[in-house]
């Protein structure tokens, strides 16, 4: 995936907190997070359980319920005009594009730019698709209700054409949620969500609850569209390993912080923060050696009694005695330009991160520099043209 | 890690199948799904067996199936060497020797009662509490390594995380000082930075107390990383069984070889090699006739789609229910790729 120098922005989150509940009793689920996505880039944003990602796009999108509360910061959509999707044309003039403030406009004008700008696809299809309505009906409906100016035959038209999109028969129209298998309903639900052509997919555990042959499957297929399509991804998971192989830029949720932020490789070969390095060592592998993998001690924090300082402390190997005390900054780091972000002290001044968090970020040198990790890549390679000749 | 088969086998199924009366017309005509089909495994001390399969393979009614949780349709199930009475349900003795841990911690533990009386019933009905029911009790928290246990012994289910949970129902389990341990999906409700943490203790115990495991789990990298043994399943049937790292380095049946280009793998530096599955897992109620794989499956024969392929090895203790492996029907002249394993150049 090669990613442009510089992208235009889509969509822009600056310090955006969100807490549920009031006063001491809140629970600070997102806390100060900064993020860019750009046009066509796939972000994928990961944590685990109560790290807040979720929380994170149900506020971006407007979709926070009750007690949830957006206590501060800003999300800027771009909205640009249409006709200017290539993203690389640099001469000529330049399309100027309208920003939308996301966090406190008006109702109508986020119901303008959500599902035909900003499309949301959740966790779980059978849940979120309605079981009394055919699937053609559930797409008429956004369809009606978003686009005035179609008749019903082009409505019917649009909504076969949405499920070729998404490889599934034009017949299926006629059937309810029940009737269709667990893949067949996440397709409808990105049918849905592409119906109005929107420019950002934001993606919530979209394969969490399928076998990982019909996972790979939806996931080959949203890659292809989204070469075709050319709209961005938010991509919300806890499997950071899936991320490293569909995102162009991963960024890692902990506690309510988004903690590092980097290109999709050098994440996983070059860790920085003492988390994600964490994560990157908690998946066996399918190659190499057997070697005997601790994960990450400790157990992800309670959000009412966050540790103070930085909340990953307690469980982390390297910490100093700042740590526990005064939160980490926000350090922008990686060669010219930076393009990567990390909130540790390890990495600030005088401090002296350790070995394991300064490995090279080229991903070869990075691979022949570990543990003899490359030479079992090598090996898996061989053995799968093998199979596949 | 070296996978030990001297001697009898504490657990051993012989062609064990369950059939489930479905009660909805829904299900077709028939009404029976064909949930786990003529299955034979055995497990020994000190070494982990998995199950890898994709959600309805049968590979958690097989776990039901040995913790006599289930009664099977056909087959027998043999307890170090002796035959269990099947037609009368699982006496105590069983109950001591084979124990079930669940998938889902917040679930399987009873929000009202705290550690102590969790651990304390299974000691009590058992008569193994001893002189000092809570000495027993926090000795079970330290074998699971939940320390310092007297800080937990006071506590609720809710008090606990996810991971300590899952400690709390292995360490349930071992309070009757069990020899086999069937372990279901135990790290799939857990965060990732913890799974490992909870597969390391099933290793530990498999290490130090010579368990019997069966890990079941739909996730085929973490079966090689704790399993000596996996066996996969498509559909109710066993479809390979082999060493771990032998399966995952040189899967002889299609369906492997198709759960493997599936995983996801951050290592693998392209991914030009899935080909698709073309289709989905079949209905049980009325499962394809010979290989349960066969409309799926890229190197599909005419035998393939009529007769029900029996086990053929492939290596040393490896062995594969595909037509492809039939060494009297000549395999190599026909696909060589699959039948080489899908690579033993490497």
């Amino acid at each position: 995936m090669t990613a442009p120098a510089t992208r235009r922005p889509l969509l822009r989150i600056r310090n955006l907190s969100v807490d549920y509940g009031f006063g001491d009793d809140a629970v600070h689920a997102v806390d100060g997070v900064d993020l860019d996505i750009g046009r066509g880039e796939v972000v994928g944003l990961a944590g685990e359980s109560g790290s807040g990602k979720s929380t994170l796009a149900y506020a971006v999108t407007r979709l926070l319920r009750e007690p949830g509360i957006i206590v501060g910061g800003e999300a800027t959509y771009f909205e640009w005009p249409e006709g200017t999707d290539g993203g690389d044309e640099s001469s000529g003039a330049q399309p100027v594009p309208v920003e939308v403030d996301l966090l406190s406009s008006d109702r109508s004008v986020i119901h303008r730019v959500r599902w035909s700008q900003i499309a949301v696809v959740f966790q779980s299809a059978l849940h979120s698709l309605n079981p009394v309505l055919r699937v053609g009906t559930l797409i008429d409906d956004v369809l009606r209700a978003h686009e005035p100016s179609m008749g019903p035959r082009q409505r019917r038209e649009r909504a076969a054409e949405l499920l070729d999109l998404v490889g599934i028969s034009a017949d299926r129209l006629r059937s309810y949620p029940h009737e269709l298998s667990g893949g067949m309903r996440q397709r409808v639900m990105i049918a849905l969500a592409l119906a109005l052509r929107p420019r950002l997919l934001v993606m919530d555990e979209p394969t969490t609850a399928l076998d990982v042959v019909i996972q790979r499957e939806i996931l080959t297929e949203l890659m292809d569209l989204r070469a075709r399509l050319g709209f961005s991804v938010l991509f919300i998971t806890h499997d950071l390993s899936l991320l490293i192989e569909i995102a162009d830029t991963i960024a890692v949720m902990y506690a309510g912080r988004l903690v590092e932020k980097a290109p999709a490789r050098a994440l996983f070969h070059a860790p920085r923060h003492p988390y994600t390095y964490g994560l990157t060592h908690s998946f066996p592998s399918l190659h190499g050696p057997h070697r005997t993998m601790t994960g990450i001690d400790g157990s992800p924090p309670d959000l009412r009694r966050v540790p103070p300082g930085c909340p990953f402390h307690p469980r982390c190997a390297w910490a100093l005695d700042i740590c526990a005390t005064d939160r980490p900054p926000d350090l922008e780091i990686g060669g010219i330009p930076a393009n990567r972000r990390v909130q540790c002290w390890l990495h600030e001044g005088e401090h002296h991160a350790p070995a394991e968090l300064a490995a090279a970020a080229d991903p070869a040198g990075a691979a022949t520099a570990a543990d003899g990790r490359r030479a079992g890549q090598v090996a898996g390679a061989t053995a799968r043209s093998g199979g596949a000749s | 890690m070296t996978t030990a088969r001297e001697g009898t086998p504490l657990l051993e199924a012989v062609g064990i199948t369950k059939h489930f009366r479905a009660r909805s017309s829904r299900f077709g005509r028939s009404g029976i799904v064909h949930a786990a089909e003529d299955i034979s495994l055995s497990l020994y001390p000190g070494s982990v067996t998995a199950v890898v399969g994709e959600s309805g393979s049968g590979k958690s009614t097989l776990s039901r199936l040995l913790a006599r949780t289930h009664k099977p349709t056909a087959g027998s199930l043999r307890l170090r060497g002796e035959p269990v009475d099947l037609h009368r349900p699982a006496d105590r003795a069983y109950r001591r020797t084979v124990q079930l841990v669940l998938q889902d911690p917040f679930a399987s533990l009873n929000p009202v009662h705290d550690v102590n009386y969790i651990l304390s019933r299974p000691l009590q009905i058992h008569g193994l509490g001893g002189r000092d029911l809570r000495e027993s009790v926090l000795d079970l928290l330290r074998r699971v390594s939940l320390e310092p246990a007297e800080q937990f012994i006071d506590k609720y289910p809710h008090e606990l995380s996810g991971g300590q949970r899952q400690r709390v129902s292995i360490a349930r389990c071992l309070a009757v000082q069990p020899q086999v341990l069937l372990a279901d999906e135990p790290v799939s409700m857990l965060d990732v930075s913890i799974r490992l943490g909870i597969l390391n203790l099933l290793a530990d115990l498999r290490d130090r107390e010579q368990l019997a495991i069966l890990y079941v789990t739909h996730d085929i990298a973490s079966a090689r990383y704790l399993a000596d043994t996996i066996m996969v399943m498509y559909a109710g049937r066993v479809v390979e069984v082999g060493p771990a790292d032998r399966v995952v380095n040189h899967p002889a049946h299609p369906y492997t070889q198709l759960l493997l280009s599936a995983a996801p793998d951050p290592e693998s530096p392209d991914r030009d090699s899935w080909r698709g599955s073309a289709g989905s897992p079949p209905s049980l109620v009325s499962p394809p006739s010979g290989c349960r794989f066969h409309p799926r499956c890229p190197f599909a024969m005419a035998i393939c789609s009529t007769d029900s392929p029996p086990q053929f090895p492939v290596d040393d203790g490896h062995v594969a229910a595909c037509w492809l492996h039939d060494a009297a029907a000549g395999a190599a002249n026909g696909h060589p790729s699959t039948a080489t394993g899908g690579g033993d150049t490497a």
